[in-house]
């Protein structure tokens, strides 16, 4: 009975999708997170019931950060990645023999945190500051494209992206770009919103994602568009195998993906031989 | 107590920057970047663009840099100009 209702409620929905032409696009993407900066992180917590931050720490957990690292974190605005990875280094190497030669490399790491939209690195900023790690020189903050890198051929260790894919309007580049900068032996990760297909499950997904989700933007954000947007926009995305093929036609190898919550959120990886 | 004098922002402002000025490269053309301390910015000479670093973070999106014109020094009243990308 109760399901039956969901669906009629699912299909009088109007799920027309924004179309949004090529140009628009970061635009639009621009002006979303220059809204949604201040209440981010709280929104993460409460669309995803604070789920947010173990797929996280799985995607730090998976990347196997090691001291002396230079890591490019894309479109990590506001931190979350870039701050895991740091701690990770600096617990791993409190475990490990405590020699000279360590704590250079520990001094020699570099975690590069970027992001097209000046207010979110500003939040990611303040919350170093807050941490007392505002004038640390491993976390470093750059405005930048994910399309357009402003880092050299072969300088990092590791790639990152969180939940920013879905974002880039030209996917191609963003992979080709991620690409050139990773050393040979680099690792590619991806982790983002992706696709249900679990029979009853995707039915209850969708209705969460367009009811539920620009209900609670509207109310906690102010911002119901923007939350629109990024439902519809995570619908858009290629499916995982998609995904994944394009990644390899970047040139990466390896490349694998892992389903997380039936498929809600994925974690893909690539290597650079 | 935290010191958050603007004195004391600019001068790890600055620290930061020539650092970054060997590790960032022209986000366009991929080349080198050079640090100008008068204008507190990265300049990509092969293409004549000044990024600017604006509270400690260098803006390197494309359309952020400001294309330098030869026998004119930058002036921050310029308007910027977006690069076609």
């Amino acid at each position: 009975m109760a399901m039956r209702s969901i669906y009629r409620g699912l299909r009088r929905n109007d799920l027309r999708f924004k179309e949004v032409r090529e140009d628009e696009k970061s635009q639009m993407v621009g002006n979303v997170f220059t809204s949604v900066a201040s209440s981010y992180d709280v929104m993460n917590d409460l669309m995803s019931g604070g789920l947010h931050r173990l797929w996280k720490e799985r995607l730090v957990s998976k990347l196997n950060p090691f001291p002396g690292m230079k890591h490019l974190d894309v479109a990590g605005g506001t931190g979350d990645v870039g701050f895991r990875i740091f701690d990770s280094i600096h617990s791993v190497a409190h475990r490990a023999v405590r020699d000279g030669h360590d704590d250079n490399l520990l001094g020699e790491t570099q975690i590069f945190v970027c992001d097209i939209n000046p207010n979110m690195l500003r939040v990611g900023r303040k919350r170093a500051e807050d941490r007392g790690l505002g004038d640390n020189k491993s976390l470093v903050w750059v405005e930048g494209d994910a399309e357009k890198l402003t880092f050299g051929d072969a300088t990092m260790d590791g790639y990152t992206i969180a939940f920013g894919i879905r974002n880039v309007t030209h996917i191609e580049k963003a992979l080709a770009e991620a690409y050139r900068v990773l050393k040979p032996g680099g690792r590619f990760l991806c982790l983002g919103l992706s696709h249900v297909e679990l029979p009853i499950f995707k039915d209850l997904y969708d209705y969460y994602s367009f009811a539920v989700i620009p209900k609670v933007g509207e109310l906690v954000a102010g911002d119901r568009e923007s939350y629109q947007y990024l439902v519809e926009s995570i619908r858009r995305f290629p499916k995982q195998e998609r995904f994944a093929t394009m990644i390899e036609e970047a040139g990466f190898q390896k490349v694998e993906y892992e389903n997380l919550v039936g498929g809600v959120v994925a974690i893909h990886s690539g290597l650079k031989f | 107590m935290v010191r958050r004098s603007g004195v004391l922002l600019k001068k790890v402002a600055a620290g930061i920057s020539s650092r970054l000025a060997e590790i960032l490269v022209c986000p366009l053309t991929k080349q080198p970047l050079r640090m100008c301390d008068k204008t507190n910015s990265l300049i990509s000479d092969s293409i004549g663009v000044s990024y600017p670093i604006v509270d400690g973070i260098p803006r390197l999106v494309p359309s952020d840099g400001i294309i330098l014109h030869s026998d004119q020094d930058l002036n921050s009243s310029d308007p910027p100009q977006t690069n076609s990308s």
